[in-house]
C-alpha cells in the first residue's frame, strides 16, 4: 500500500487564491470560472501517488456558459425566495425534482475532466439510478419512518383505547421500532448511494467496484450514536463539577432571585456563569465534531476497504477521527481569526490530511490503462451544483 | 536547452523517461527506448504556468511530455500564454501579492458599503411602481391570517386618522402620486400584550397596530410614523431590500467558491451583519424622510423622538415580563433599526431646525456627522 501524497503549499495557493478572488472582483464575477479552473487544478495537479499525479482539465471557456446559465437561475431563485412565500415553495420543490440530475450531471462532469497519469476518470451510472438513489429512496425512507408514529397516533385515539399497562407496552415498542428503523433506513441510504457512485466510477477502461453492506453502515452509525450520547453525559459531569468547586452553582441558584431584576441578570451574564455557558457551547461544539469525524472517517475506512479497481488494485484509508476533527477545529480557528484570509491555509491543511490517509496499492501498477472515449457534454448541471452548494461528494 | 520529464502516448497511463532538447525555433524529444519525436516549437501546446504544478506539453499526435522544469518551459514558451504569464507573474510577486490582498480588501469592503446599495436604489427606481404591488403580493392577507386580529379601536377615532392621512399627508409628497396609499388598523398581539408597530407594504398599505394607536398622545406623534412608513414606500426599501439580498447572496457564493463546512458559518455571520447594516440605512433614510416632510407640515420632529421613545419603553417592558430569553448588549449588533437613542438624537436636530422656522433642514449645518 502506497499512501498518496500532497505536493502543494499554504502561501502558494494563498497568492493563487487571492489573485482569483481580486480577478473576480474587477471583472465582476465574469472571471470566476477561470478561477475554478486554477484553484481545482491546484488541488488536483499537486495530488500524487509514486510519481504520478492528478490532472483536472476543465478549461475557464468550457465552463463559461454553463455558469452563466447557473448564475440566472440561481439569481433568480434568490429574488423569489424573498418576493414570494408560495412562489418560494414551488422553485423548492423543484430544485428538489432536479436535484438528481444535478448530482448526475456533476459527477459525470468532475469525473471526466479528472486524469492521472493521463489517464480520463468516468462516471457510467444512469440517470435513473440517481433518481432512485437521491430522490425516491429517501422519500420511501421518510414516509417508512414517519408512517408508523402517525399510524399509532391515528389509530390509538380512534380506537377509544384508555391509557393502561398494554397501550404503554405497544408505544414502548413502536418507540423501540422506530428508533431501530431509524438506524437501518439511515444505513440503507449510505449504502445505496456509495454502491450506486463507486460501482459507476471508471478510470480508463477499468471498473471500480464495492461491496458494502447495510449491516455494517448500520453499526458504525450505532457506535457513533452510542459514543455521542456518552460524550454528552460526560461533558455534564465535567459542567457540574467545575460549577460546584468555583461556587458557580451558587450563582445559578441567586439567578433565580435575580430574574425581576434584568441588571443583575447582565450582571451574572457577564460574570463566571456568562464564561460557563460559553464553555458548555464550545464543549458541546468539539464533542459534536468528534462525533461528526468518528463517522466520517470510520465509514470512509469501510468503504475504502471494500472497494477495488478492476479486482486488483485495492484502497484503504487511515483517516483517523481525531486528527480530522483536530485540523477541522483548527482550520475553523485560522479561518475566523484572519477573517477569511486564512481559506488556503486551511484548505491545504485539509487536503494534505485526506491524501496523505488514502492508500493504494500499487503492485500491479496502471501501465495498461488507457483513456476510453466519452461523450462530450455541457457543464450546466455541475454549474448549477456548484452555484446552490450541492455536496457530491465523489469520495476521494 | 534540455528539459527533464517524461512522456505518455496518447491517453496512456504508462510513462517512460523523456528528453526534450531544443535548438532555436525546432524541438527534438527523446525517449527511452529509442523513439525520437522532432519538428517546430510552435506545433507544440502547453498548459498553464500554475503554482509549481508539472506542465504538460502535447504533441501533434496527442501524446504528452510532462515536466517539473516550470522556469525553462516559460522561458521557451513566452509568446504562447501571454494572459497566463501575466497571471502568474502578479502571483509570484510578493509585492503585487501584497497589492493584490489590499485591491481586494477595498473592493470587497467598497462594494458591500456603497456598491450593492447604490446599485439597488438604482435597479429598484427603474423598475415600474407595478413590480412593487407585485411583491406586496398576498402579504397582507397572509399577514391578516396568521398574524393580525381586526382593530377594536373605535371607528371614530380611525375615521379620523384617515381624514388626517388623506387630506394632510398625502398632499406633501406631490413627487410621488403615483402611489395608492391605503390605511389599514389592525390588532397585533404577543400571548396577552398587544405590539405597538406600524408597518408599510411596498404596495403602499400601511397597517397600524392597536397598541400603537393606544400609545400615541397626539396626531403629530401618529404623522410623525406615518410620514417614516411613508418614506419606506417612497424609496421603494422593500424592493431595494430584495435586490441587495440578490447581490450579497451572490457575491457571498462568488467569494468563497467551494469552501464548504464550518466556513460557512463564518459567511453566514459575515452576510447577516452586512444585511442588517443596509436596513439600518433604510430606517435612516426613512426617519430623514419623515422629518424633512414634517417640517414642510410644520410639525416639530420632536414628536417623532417622544413616540420612539414610548414604543421602546413599553417593548423594553414586555421583554422584561419574560427576561430569561434576553442576553443584553450583543443583540444590538444584529437589530435591524439603529437604536432608538441615535434616532433621537437626528429628531433633536431637526426639531431645531423647526424652532427657528426653517422649512429646509441644511443637515450639513445641523448635522455634522453626515
Amino acid at each position: 500500500m502506497k499512501a498518496l501524497s500532497f505536493a502543494g503549499s499554504g502561501f502558494e495557493y494563498f497568492k493563487i487564491w487571492i489573485v482569483n478572488i481580486l480577478l473576480t472582483i474587477v471583472t465582476l464575477g465574469l472571471y470566476y470560472p477561470w478561477a475554478k479552473v486554477r484553484n481545482r487544478r491546484y488541488f488536483a495537479a499537486n495530488s500524487n501517488l509514486e510519481g504520478r499525479n492528478f490532472e483536472y482539465h476543465a478549461t475557464g471557456k468550457q465552463l463559461f456558459i454553463g455558469y452563466l446559465i447557473a448564475m440566472a437561475i440561481f439569481i433568480v431563485f434568490v429574488i423569489i425566495q424573498n418576493v414570494s412565500p408560495i412562489g418560494s415553495l414551488i422553485v423548492a420543490l423543484l430544485f428538489i425534482l432536479a436535484l438528481p440530475w444535478i448530482i448526475w450531471r456533476s459527477i459525470k462532469f468532475n469525473m471526466r475532466m479528472t486524469s492521472f497519469s493521463n489517464v480520463r476518470f468516468g462516471f457510467d451510472g444512469i440517470l435513473g439510478g440517481a433518481y432512485i438513489n437521491y430522490l425516491l429512496l429517501p422519500i420511501v425512507c421518510f414516509l417508512a419512518l414517519y408512517g408508523l408514529p402517525i399510524a399509532l397516533a391515528i389509530v390509538i385515539p380512534m380506537l377509544g383505547l384508555q391509557m393502561n399497562a398494554l397501550l404503554g407496552i405497544i408505544i414502548l415498542v413502536a418507540v423501540i421500532a422506530f428508533i431501530v428503523l431509524a438506524f437501518f433506513l439511515f444505513a440503507f441510504l449510505k449504502k445505496r448511494n456509495t454502491s450506486y457512485a463507486i460501482n459507476g466510477y471508471r478510470y480508463g477502461q477499468g471498473e471500480f467496484s464495492t461491496n458494502v453492506e447495510t449491516k455494517k453502515f448500520a453499526m458504525i452509525l450505532l457506535k457513533s450514536v452510542g459514543l455521542s450520547i456518552l460524550a454528552m453525559i460526560a461533558l455534564l459531569v465535567i459542567v457540574a463539577v467545575i460549577a460546584g468547586f468555583t461556587g458557580i452553582a451558587n450563582e445559578i441558584l441567586q439567578l433565580k432571585d435575580s430574574l425581576q431584576d434584568p441588571e443583575a441578570m447582565q450582571m451574572a451574564l457577564a460574570g463566571s456563569l456568562g464564561m460557563l455557558i460559553g464553555l458548555v457551547y464550545l464543549g458541546f461544539i468539539i464533542v459534536s465534531l468528534l462525533i461528526v469525524a468518528y463517522l466520517y472517517t470510520r465509514q470512509r475506512t469501510y468503504i475504502y476497504d471494500n472497494s477495488n479497481l478492476d479486482n486488483k488494485i485495492t484502497f484503504a484509508s487511515t483517516l483517523k477521527a481525531r486528527p480530522f476533527a483536530w485540523v477541522m477545529i483548527t482550520n475553523f480557528i485560522i479561518i475566523i481569526f484572519t477573517l477569511g484570509f486564512g481559506v488556503p491555509w486551511a484548505k491545504v491543511r485539509m487536503a494534505r490530511l485526506i491524501l496523505e490517509n488514502s492508500q493504494v496499492n500499487t503492485n500491479h501498477g496502471f501501465d495498461e490503462y488507457l483513456t476510453q472515449k466519452q461523450k462530450q457534454q455541457s457543464s450546466l448541471g455541475e454549474q448549477i451544483g456548484d452555484a446552490f452548494d450541492v455536496d457530491v461528494g465523489i469520495g476521494f | 536547452m534540455i528539459i527533464h520529464g517524461k512522456w505518455h502516448s496518447l491517453g496512456s497511463a504508462a510513462q517512460s523517461v523523456a528528453a526534450l532538447y531544443i535548438e532555436d525555433d525546432d524541438y527534438r524529444l527523446e525517449i527511452d527506448g529509442g523513439r525520437t519525436y522532432s519538428g517546430e516549437l510552435q506545433s507544440l501546446q502547453v498548459s498553464d504556468r500554475l503554482g509549481n504544478v508539472e506542465r504538460k506539453i502535447t504533441l501533434e499526435d496527442g501524446s504528452i511530455f510532462a515536466s517539473q522544469d516550470n522556469d525553462a518551459i516559460d522561458r521557451l514558451f513566452k509568446d504562447h500564454t501571454k494572459l497566463n504569464n501575466f497571471i502568474h507573474a502578479i502571483e509570484s510577486h510578493i509585492g503585487l501579492v501584497a497589492i493584490a490582498t489590499l485591491l481586494t480588501i477595498t473592493f470587497a469592503f467598497s462594494f458591500f458599503k456603497w456598491g450593492v446599495p447604490w446599485a439597488s436604489t438604482k435597479i429598484a427606481h427603474a423598475l415600474p411602481q407595478k413590480t412593487n404591488e407585485l411583491i406586496a403580493g398576498e402579504t397582507l392577507k397572509f399577514l391578516d391570517k396568521y398574524m393580525f386580529e381586526e382593530s377594536k379601536l373605535d371607528v371614530e377615532k380611525i375615521e379620523h386618522i384617515r381624514e388626517h392621512f388623506r387630506s394632510t399627508l398625502i398632499p406633501l409628497d406631490e413627487k410621488n402620486n403615483s402611489i395608492n396609499y391605503k390605511l389599514h388598523f389592525r390588532e397585533w398581539n404577543d400571548g396577552e400584550t398587544g405590539i405597538p408597530n406600524a408597518l408599510a407594504l411596498p404596495s403602499g398599505d400601511i397597517i397600524l397596530t392597536d397598541e400603537f394607536v393606544k400609545l400615541s398622545e397626539n396626531q403629530d406623534e401618529i404623522d410623525a410614523v406615518l410620514l417614516h412608513e411613508m418614506g419606506h414606500v417612497v424609496r421603494r426599501h422593500t424592493l431595494e431590500m430584495v435586490i441587495e439580498s440578490a447581490f450579497v447572496t451572490t457575491a457571498v457564493m462568488l467569494i468563497t467558491g467551494d469552501n464548504n463546512g464550518l466556513a460557512d458559518m463564518g459567511v453566514g455571520l459575515g452576510s447577516l451583519l452586512v444585511s442588517t447594516n443596509y436596513s439600518r440605512n433604510h430606517e435612516t433614510e426613512a426617519d430623514l424622510y419623515a422629518f424633512e416632510h414634517m417640517l414642510v407640515a410644520k410639525i416639530d420632529p420632536q414628536a417623532f423622538s417622544d413616540i420612539m421613545n414610548r414604543i421602546t419603553e413599553s417593548i423594553e417592558e414586555i421583554n422584561d415580563e419574560k427576561s430569561e430569553e434576553d442576553e443584553g448588549g450583543i443583540l444590538d449588533y444584529l437589530s435591524t433599526h439603529p437604536s432608538t437613542a441615535k434616532r433621537v438624537e437626528q429628531a433633536k436636530r431637526y426639531s431645531k431646525c423647526f424652532q427657528i422656522g426653517m422649512i429646509i433642514c441644511d443637515t450639513s449645518t445641523v448635522n455634522s456627522e453626515h
